[in-house]
């Protein structure tokens, strides 16, 4: 019996001292509910809402599912979230579906409610009378566009020659976006270069590499390969230089991961357009400052992409490189 | 164990509360909700008490499945598979089928029927242990919701079948109500009924089971059959909680519901089970979890916790039954 009551005690000691080490909040707070923190993209973002919160002098409540899947959970985390009453909630739902219950809660409680990183699909979000006061995140068209121009920029703007595009999973917005910003911008700065294929890699990299070996068996020739995620690009890269081809083939990715990063100072990887979840923390945390000062933030804030190749890596000037992780 | 003890034995053990549930996991829930009330301001308040009812729901309505089949000495991982096999075949019978909500509803109750009983079968019939039967039915249950679902989710459902998951009749959320109304069906069904007796009677020792002309084969297939068919109506509920059929929904789950049964007092090798336990357990779970959250504790130490209380309570336990003994 003595032994189970000193553990009884134990646990009742443990609870107190936790208790009195949980953070005093004073001032406002915000909530932030992301998708995961076991995920460079997404340990970047917390870092720099940190950031972002630290420079416009708010507290931070920041909690995030398991993994990038558990919807379920992430709506849990999210209901309990608005227990507290933050003065805002800033979201990265899952899917465009599973955090609107809890969205819905927090426009009646009043409080406004933030899409970051653009994951909501504006109809369903609507049909389901949920108001979001702004959506932020990086421009996919545009982030195509950007691997185009440094394309022309790179062969030259008469160069000729086959093209291959490795689109995302079929029917994913974000993909679908980044391939047509690549095809319509490439068709203004360099008509000489002609997209021949354009077929989806699910985001995987062997798959994208069956694809890239696979044109190039048709296209010997073939110039360039635009990916529409580092992963993919990668697996195209090996390709490449399995097939011997190695430096002669352009291979262009987005995403700006750690992996792509390395491989493009390895000299594989030709570039890549660098999101900047950093900054986009740190830029999200200030529009909603302004919100709740009263002023107004556009409806759908874009955050800059970077494109990066060996040479910007080297040179270490531009500003944003220091959003880079 | 010869029969007279058994005979002698089953009464007790289930008569008697201090049995029934576990004693410790009572006073574990209660230090928590303690503990939780002072570190907190916003822990304790009705909405917040809904809110963790809310979000135990899922978990604790598999955890009830898990306890009548931990119950007679059976063990269940396949769960979690089958709440996403259930939810998608049900989202997509009303979305890519155009067929009326009732019949969705039916879908994923019966999917999930359907492949408990695939595990009963296989457990009983082809003799292969359950652990590695559920084990396989994990994969392929899981595998057949992705093919189904090319790994997409199936968004939207009828308004009906979201009202499952979303609605709040009186303020309180229908997920809860599922919740607790199964807690008392199943309670009833383990503690008052023959299915429930029988079942305790076979996890204490399948062969005197036998020997009292209990059915033992085809109690254990629908014992499975029960625990798929409630995984089914969590799929449902998890289904309609983020109005999408998700095909990776409930992955890990399985150990959570056995941990909740366990937490509350199952024996893990049978004999002793308790579904007022596992709402217990299951609290526990949904408590900590809750109140962590409110803590901002990340959820990688979320894991660790839930861990370590499992231990803790098993260990109580442990403490308690060697003093009984001495």
């Amino acid at each position: 019996m003595r032994r189970e009551g000193l553990t009884y005690a134990a646990i009742l000691l443990l609870s107190v001292g936790f208790a009195a080490a949980a953070p005093a909040a004073d001032g406002p707070t915000y909530g932030v509910v992301l998708k995961t923190l076991a995920n460079p993209f997404w340990d970047a973002m917390a870092k720099g809402i940190t950031e972002g919160a630290k420079e416009a002098q708010v507290n931070i409540f920041e909690q995030a599912a398991n993994s990038d899947q558990d919807a379920e959970t992430q709506l849990n985390i999210c209901n309990t979230m608005l227990e507290r009453n933050p003065q805002a909630l800033i979201a990265s739902a899952i899917n465009s579906s599973n955090l609107l219950p809890c969205m819905k809660t927090a426009n009646e409680k009043g409080i406004p409610v933030v899409d970051l990183d653009a994951n909501l699909d504006p109809a369903v979000t609507q049909r389901a009378g949920v108001k979001i006061a702004f959506t932020i995140g990086s421009d996919n068209i545009a982030a195509g566009g950007k691997a185009a121009d440094f394309l022309a920029q790179h062969l030259g703007s008469n160069a000729q020659g086959p093209v291959l595009v490795i689109e995302g999973l079929a029917g994913n917005v974000t993909g679908e976006e980044r391939a047509q910003g690549f095809k319509a911008e490439l068709a203004k700065v360099a008509p000489g270069l002609k997209v021949v294929a354009s077929l989806p890699g699910d985001w995987d990299a062997s798959k994208a590499a069956n694809i890239a070996n696979d044109t190039l068996q048709r296209n010997p020739d073939l110039v360039a390969i635009f990916a529409c995620n580092d992963t993919m690009a990668l697996g195209a890269v090996e390709s490449v230089f399995a097939a011997g081809k190695g430096g002669k083939v352009t291979v262009i990715g987005v995403d700006g991961t750690t992996d792509g990063v390395k491989s493009i100072k390895a000299g594989r990887l030709t570039a890549t357009v660098a999101q900047l979840p950093y900054l986009e923390g740190i830029e999200a945390i200030k529009d909603v400052k302004a919100i709740l000062a009263g002023q107004s933030v556009p409806a759908v804030v874009h955050v800059p992409t970077l494109v990066l190749t060996a040479q910007v890596l080297a040179q270490g000037t531009n500003p944003y490189l220091k959003y880079v992780k | 164990m010869n029969l007279a003890s058994l005979a002698m034995r089953r009464p007790t053990a289930l008569h008697s509360l201090g049995n029934m549930i576990r004693l410790e996991s009572l006073v574990v829930l209660l230090l928590l909700i303690l503990a939780l009330s002072l570190a907190s301001p916003y822990f304790l308040s009705v909405s917040n008490a809904l809110n963790i009812l809310l979000a135990t729901s899922v978990i604790g309505i598999l955890g009830f499945g898990a306890t009548f089949v931990i119950a007679a000495a059976g063990i269940d991982l396949s769960v979690g598979s089958i709440l996403g096999f259930g939810g998608v075949t049900g989202a997509l019978a009303v979305n890519a089928l155009n067929l009326p909500w009732p019949i969705g509803i039916m879908v994923s109750l019966l999917a999930g029927a359907f492949c408990g009983l695939v595990n009963g079968l296989l457990t009983t019939r082809a003799r292969v242990p359950a652990f590695i039967v559920t084990l396989g039915m994990l994969g392929v249950a899981r595998g057949a919701a992705l093919v189904l679902t090319n790994g997409q989710p199936v968004y939207g459902l009828p308004g009906p079948m979201v009202w499952l998951g979303q609605g709040r009749p009186f303020g309180v959320p229908l997920p809860a109500v599922i919740f607790l109304g199964v807690a008392a069906i199943t309670h009833f069904v383990l503690s008052r009924t023959r299915f429930g007796k029988y079942a305790l009677v076979i996890g204490d020792n399948q062969n005197a089971a036998r020997a009292t002309g209990i059915h033992v084969e085809r109690h254990l297939v629908a014992l499975y059959t029960l625990s798929g068919f409630l995984a089914g109506l969590a799929g449902l509920v998890s289904a309609a909680r983020v109005n999408s059929g998700d095909p990776t929904a409930g992955t890990g789950y399985e150990l959570a519901a056995i941990t909740a049964a366990i937490l509350g007092g199952t024996n893990l090798f049978g004999g002793r089970a308790s579904v007022v336990g596992t709402l217990i357990g299951a609290l526990i779970m949904g408590v900590l979890q809750n109140g962590l959250n409110l803590l901002a504790v990340s959820s990688f130490y979320q894991q660790m916790a839930i861990g370590a209380v499992l231990v803790l309570a098993v260990w109580l336990d442990q403490l308690n039954r060697g003093r009984g003994r001495a």
